[in-house]
């Protein structure tokens, strides 16, 4: 058993609903198939976007978009993605082993699907191959209210009112696939690239420099030095491989007690790459102006065994939910500095929140996590006192239990918790200090096999299903983790 | 996103291949990948017969979904994987082209 203390007086600022965004990259079938299927598509869809995985995003208030890559951002040339379809230029997308790219889901179409889905979008420019004449004119194309070249082009291609675009990203991954830059020459090329990210009229850009990769606590040092007042957010990318390996990753089913620990313990490395990054942020930045955009995160496998390895699509497990549920926590717990996060990818690709095939669609356990999380969104966050027990397997011994707690604008309590063991149930007896709210229920993702999955013949095999035993009698919040698994308490007057 | 580890600072001693030169993402499967990917699907579940996989991948090499000559566009799926697994469905919207 483990004792929480709850303090729901402690005001600990608000948790950033774009914590809870994602990334569509034009990789493998996320955009093509998985997003866009083409007006002519068999398959239902509104003005090409299919219609299955709307309603399914749609129902999660998904609060931010981030696209087209990636790597394919830094060899992205929107003028190809604008104008009649037919006209568009067709290109290989060599980051992505040649992939062929039409160019049919450009920059109507992604800012079409942000207004269907009523999320903001956060589009990431090219600095690794483009101009920073290209970068103006892609900003002023969409942002420019009134009489210009750009503005009178999107007229022309159909849309007479400017878009409202808050988040663009200056580059990406700047010191690889964006041009293998060194940290001191990226600095400079972003505070000239960013000069020129204009706000027109009273459109107000949030400018995201590129950040660094995984533990490479020099590049955010340099960056920061050297450009902090020029940026709102710095990008941070780190990925959960089982195995650590980037040439043998681990698989995505059929994995062991083993590979069930290590990728956790893996994923809690993001707690310190927080830390540490913060650190560095905070010797230039004390006030918090510059938001960690964790825009990069998830779980990345081998691909699914006899699918093409250039599309990494991968299945996705109750391990999954897992590491979702546990990186957001985290991200909830520095709402100070972490202003937003992405999820590697919103379908099909990596950590997926749907799969399809063919006009079948399936919704994962990574997904359900979201679905239960959102009530975090926009919520004072709550301080939560604890120690949690130890979950140990052979020589190494990682927290068991993970949790979050915040107060939503009608004033519910919202716990997240989830139990890393795959053995082990945990009870939690939580004392709620500074309320007098009696009414607690909950809903839980648990399954009896840590592996276990939804397939197109199976979807519903992962559900969250209501649950039983939460109890608060005298303010003393009582319920019972299985073994692995992730759920969402409310507790309301 | 990117596979590859800082090229800049040096710091790094686990150090991956760059993907521009690391063929593990590339769309274009060798025909001997492509063979040692159907008899490794092939040890593990069973199989249609020869007729059958001819059968299919019949369809598959006059399918608008076929890419690479080796791809379906509707799963992702190496369709030579695909075919010979006896479990297998073709996924073409609404309209399987294997029956
Ligand atoms: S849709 Fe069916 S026939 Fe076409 S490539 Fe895919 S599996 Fe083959």
């Amino acid at each position: 058993m483990v004792n929480v203390t709850l303090k729901a007086d402690s005001n600990q600022g608000l948790i950033n609903r774009n914590i809870y965004g994602h990334f569509s990259e034009h990789l493998g079938r996320c955009i093509y198939e998985g997003i866009w299927v083409g007006e002519d598509s068999p398959i239902p869809n509104t003005e090409g976007i299919r219609n299955d995985v709307l309603t399914a995003l749609q129902k999660l208030n998904i609060p931010v978009l981030r696209w087209p890559g990636g790597c394919f951002a830094d060899e992205y040339h929107w003028k190809d993605g604008v104008g009649p379809l037919s006209e568009r230029a067709r290109m290989i997308n060599t980051n992505w082993g040649g992939v062929e790219e039409n160019n049919h889901f450009g920059t109507h179409e992604f800012l079409r699907l942000c207004e269907l889905l009523g999320t903001e979008p956060y589009i990431s420019g090219n600095v690794g191959s483009g101009t920073v004449q290209e970068m103006q004119q892609w900003v002023e194309y969409m942002t420019f209210d009134g009489e210009s070249p750009m503005a009178n082009w999107r007229k022309s291609n159909g849309r007479e009112k400017p878009w409202k675009l808050t988040y663009f990203g200056v580059g990406n991954e700047n010191w690889g696939c964006g041009g293998n830059m060194r940290a001191e020459y990226y600095a400079d090329e972003y505070r000239r690239y960013a000069t020129y990210v204009r706000n027109y009229s009273d459109n107000q850009i949030y400018k995201i420099a590129c950040g660094p990769n995984e533990d490479n606590y020099h590049w955010t040092e340099v960056l920061m030095r050297e450009a902090h007042q020029h940026m709102s957010g710095l990008s941070l990318h780190y990925y959960t491989l089982p195995t650590g390996v980037w040439q043998d990753k681990g698989e995505a089913t059929g994995f062991n007690e083993s590979d069930w620990f290590q990728t956790l313990k893996r994923t809690l490395h993001m707690e310190e790459l927080i830390v540490k990054h913060s650190e560095i942020m905070d010797k230039y930045d004390p006030e918090c102006k510059v938001g960690l955009i964790i825009d990069e995160w998830g779980t990345w496998y081998n691909v699914e065994p006899g699918t093409n390895p250039g599309f990494l699509y991968q299945q996705n497990t109750m391990r999954d939910a897992l590491v979702a549920g546990i990186n957001l926590n985290l991200f909830n717990k520095y709402n100070k500095r972490v202003q937003m996060a992405n999820l590697a990818q919103i379908v099909n690709v990596l950590q997926a929140l749907v799969l399809t095939e063919g006009e079948k669609m399936i919704l994962t356990p990574t997904y359900h996590v979201f679905d239960m999380y959102q009530v975090h969104m926009d919520a004072e966050r709550l301080e939560l006192d604890y120690e949690s027990p130890g979950y140990t397997f052979g020589e190494d011994t990682i927290p068991q239990l993970s949790l979050s707690a915040s107060r939503d604008q009608e004033g519910v309590i919202h716990v997240t918790a989830c139990n890393l063991s795959h053995t082990d149930e945990l009870e939690v007896v939580c004392q709620l200090q500074a309320t007098d709210s009696s009414v607690a229920s909950g809903r839980i993702l648990h399954h009896g096999e840590i592996g276990a999955f939804n397939t197109f013949e199976q979807p519903e095999n992962v559900t969250p299903s209501e649950w039983k035993g939460v109890t608060l009698e005298n303010g003393q919040l009582r319920f019972v983790l299985p073994p692995a698994s992730v759920g969402v308490i409310a507790i309301k007057a | 996103m990117n596979s590859r580890l800082s090229m800049e600072t040096g710091q790094k001693s686990e150090r991956s291949l760059c993907k521009g030169c690391d063929d593990q993402y590339d769309v274009q499967i060798s025909e001997a990948k492509l063979a040692r990917l159907v008899e490794l699907a092939s040890r593990s579940r069973p199989v249609v017969a020869d007729a059958e996989y001819e059968r299919r991948l019949s369809s598959c090499y006059s399918c608008p979904a076929l890419q690479y000559g080796s791809t379906c566009r509707y799963c992702g799926c190496l369709v030579q994987v695909r075919a010979k697994l006896l479990d297998s469905t073709c996924p073409f919207p609404y309209n399987s082209r294997w029956i």
